[in-house]
């Protein structure tokens, strides 16, 4: 008897969660020396009590599974279809939605052809260092995002115009492509592979937002740290004179950017009618990389040695920690249109809500990131210090990365908290992707006829291929960063 | 005077005729109101090799680091290459650049790789362009003998790898004086004889070094002087030969006795 003692806990394992089964199937791959038939019996029939366990769940399962097959033939889909752009897309303007999906495809092309060239200079990058390198298949990425797909999958089947379909194979036909040609650019391209992702991503909002405002001011500073990057790639270990002009060149095309693009104002489409799932992905993305940085800056804050900034930055953390996320949400939409002077525009309520999720998420990645800070050993810092290095190197050198590499668990943990924290936009009159279970239901057709269960289905679905794909590449990153580590 | 003593309490007399590198006047640190250096007054002259031993608590690395204001210092002055030590962030990194330093526990950055560990400061303080940086980079790994393992991390190296990637660290900003704080006490004996011999052949290149050691063989074949620390004050200073043979404080005679 092969009898080992995890089998017992394997049979329910099996039966009860195939979720935590396929995740496991990821890790650990079936041994291809077991036959099915063995591997049957030495798991699941073992003893007499798993045979039983195995039985019993075996039943319930084929019983679920059938009541499930008979649900999903049955008419209850109607209401999904019917709202199938809502819960994408909320009430964008229907006639505007080509810049969804150009905007989409822009992002796509960046950000694949961006991840193709880094991974073939990660994959150079170990070749150098004598280390093993394993490349990414088409199937491992498919193991990898298949929650993803399987959602875009299953929405599009509710398409009833040909258009979603050509969409979607038109994207993924992009991130092939993309992902193709990133790898096989030349070495000096790839170099630059970081700022093409940044390039697109605003090329990318300037086709949904337009120019002006807000947009023009991120282009600035992308285009800031383009130049910078550059530079300083150029000027390594130059003279002072050099040193000034690789100081100059990035503020000044920063500057003619915004100003350019701020004049030109092309037309975007403001987000008065943004909503759906497109509105929930935006406002995790903007939680996350906003709060990202202004996290760890308050982390950084929180250490400092000087009371005025280590003050004010405890009192934001603790406050911001202390309140519920709803009540900030009702703040900035109720009572602080009140506190501005009658003179200023009051920013429109979803750019309230941005900026609420933004302070939030940054207040909590501030903790983790502090908790990181604190295991970086006190023998870091001296090391770095006994060699003369300036006190913001030191940090961001040294310190910074050793404590964000030791915190990824839990900062993906509030990212995954984040994008369903950002249901609570509903609150405030928002529809967002969540909300729109209460409003399909609430549509006159559907008024009274119990469809809930179809659109919390869906929502549940959707809430989780983002989220599990999320925990899946934590800890991915997490075992490709431990490879030096040990 | 003929007969000068060469056991005795002054660590201010340096062996030799090199100028002094470090010079330390009457000396104090305190950790709130406990005294951990008393009145310390050395001086290290250039290319002289000077060992501090001492009991656990005596205060040999509270004295080291004060020296590139790793502690900051309480009362007295300390001079490095001729720059008086301040409060001035600026006049502190420039002693810093003058001196080098290698930890006990090796303190290697673990998220960079051997290389990467080298050029860093040489790059980000100097900054050299990165080739250059380590092609001198390749030369210190050639000396302290592991070129091979210039790509690897940190964490896969041994010990006493370790360490020697920490010596070519420190030696990358071409420091004045390589401060050793207990180099080869976190070590499995069998390693600590490469680290002793990359020190000695440092040593023997003139380099100037402070080395806090309890390898009593190393003291005797490698230093110019040894001090002897207890109770944060120094105690005894003298060559190995005489220190080692006829040392004159009881407290040093009780010491050696007990580590010898
Ligand atoms: N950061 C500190 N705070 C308070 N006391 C300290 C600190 N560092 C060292 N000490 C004390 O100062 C004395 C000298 O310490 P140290 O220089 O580390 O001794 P040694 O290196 O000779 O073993 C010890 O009694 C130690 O407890
Ligand atoms: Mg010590």
């Amino acid at each position: 008897m092969t009898d080992t003692p995890k089998t017992a806990g394997e049979g329910v394992y099996l039966g009860t969660d195939i979720t935590l089964a396929l995740a496991a199937r990821d890790e650990a791959p079936l041994h291809s020396d077991t036959t099915p038939g063995k591997w049957v019996k030495d798991n699941l029939f073992n003893s007499v009590m798993n045979s039983i366990i195995t039985v019993v769940l075996g039943v319930a399962v084929i019983f679920l599974l059938t009541r499930a097959a008979q649900w999903v033939i049955s008419e209850e889909w109607r209401i999904i279809q019917v709202n199938l752009r809502n819960f994408m897309v909320g009430q964008f303007p229907r006639d505007e939605l080509w810049r969804l999906w150009w905007s989409a495809y822009v992002l796509i092309v960046g950000i694949g052809g961006g991840v193709g060239a880094l991974a073939h200079n990660a994959e150079d990058d170990a070749r150098e260092k004598g280390l093993e390198y394993k490349r990414s298949s088409w199937l491992d990425l498919l193991r990898r995002f298949w929650p993803v797909l399987a959602f875009v999958a299953l929405m599009t089947s509710f398409a009833r115009t040909w258009l979603p379909y050509v969409g979607v194979l038109v994207a993924l036909a992009l991130v092939v492509a993309a992902r193709t040609a990133g790898w096989a650019m030349p070495a000096p391209v790839r170099a630059r592979a970081v700022q093409f992702m940044a390039v697109a991503i605003v090329v990318s909002t300037v086709i949904l937002a337009g120019t002006s405002g807000l947009v023009a001011i991120v282009a600035g500073l992308v285009a800031y740290f383009a130049v910078a990057s550059e530079t300083s790639r150029r000027f390594e270990g130059s003279d002072a004179r050099s040193t000034l002009l690789r100081q100059l060149a990035p503020i000044v095309v920063g500057v003619a950017v915004w100003f350019v693009l701020d004049a030109v104002a092309v037309d975007g489409f403001g987000w008065e009618d943004w909503g759906g799932l497109h509105l929930t992905l935006f406002a995790t993305v903007v939680g996350i990389s906003t709060g990202m940085p202004l996290g760890i800056l308050l982390a950084v804050g929180r250490r400092s040695e000087l009371p005025v900034i280590k003050g004010f930055c405890v009192l934001f953390i603790e406050f911001v920690r202390g309140v519920p996320l709803i009540s900030l949400l009702l703040f900035s939409s109720f009572i602080l249109p009140l506190l501005f002077p009658l003179s200023v525009a009051v920013p429109e309520t979803l750019t309230r809500a941005m900026i609420v999720i933004t302070l939030f998420s940054a207040a909590y990645i501030a903790e983790i990131v502090r908790g990181g800070l604190q295991a970086v050993p006190q023998g870091q810092t001296e090391a770095a210090q006994a060699s003369g290095m300036s006190a913001a190197k030191i940090q961001r050198l040294i310190v910074m990365p050793q404590a964000l590499r030791a915190v990824i668990p839990a900062m993906v943990g509030q990212f995954i908290s984040l994008l369903k924290d950002t249901s609570l936009i509903a609150t405030i009159g928002v529809a967002e992707f969540f909300q729109y279970s209460a409003i399909s239901n609430a549509q006159p057709e559907f008024l009274g006829k119990e469809k809930q269960i179809v659109t919390y289905s869906i929502v549940a679905i959707g809430y989780w291929a983002f989220a599990y794909t999320m925990s899946k590449e934590s800890r991915r990153l997490e075992a490709q960063l431990g490879v030096g580590e040990r | 005077m003929t007969d000068t003593p060469t056991v005795n309490a002054d660590a201010t007399e340096i062996h030799g005729d090199g100028r002094p590198v470090i010079e330390l006047t009457g000396v104090d640190k305190l950790f709130g109101s406990f005294q951990a250096l008393t009145n310390i007054n050395m001086r290290v002259g250039e290319r002289e090799v000077v060992v501090v031993i001492g009991p656990s608590g005596s205060g040999k690395s509270t004295l080291i680091r004060c020296i590139n204001r790793l502690e900051k210092h309480d009362r007295g002055t300390i001079i490095v290459d001729g720059i008086t030590l301040s409060n001035d962030v600026r006049n502190i990194q420039e002693i810093r650049r003058e001196t080098g330093m290698v930890f006990q526990s090796f303190n290697l950055f673990p998220h960079l790789t051997v290389l990467d560990n080298i050029t860093l400061a040489p790059r980000q303080v100097r900054n050299v362009p990165k080739g250059e940086a380590e092609e001198r980079a390749m030369e210190l790994l050639e000396r302290v003998k592991i070129p091979e393992q210039a790509r690897k991390y940190p964490g896969q190296l041994s010990g006493g790898q370790q360490q020697r990637v920490a010596i070519a660290r420190s030696l990358a900003m071409n420091p004045k004086v390589i401060l050793f704080d207990e180099p080869t006490s976190a070590l499995d004996p069998e390693m600590i004889k490469e680290v002793l011999d990359t020190m000695k052949s440092l040593a023997n290149e003139g380099m100037t070094m402070i080395c806090v050691t309890h390898e009593m063989g190393f003291a005797r074949e490698v230093a110019d002087r040894v001090v002897f620390m207890a109770d944060g004050q120094i105690v005894e200073v003298g060559t190995p030969e005489h220190f080692f043979e006829s040392p004159r404080e009881e407290r040093t005679q009780l010491f050696l006795s007990q580590i010898l």
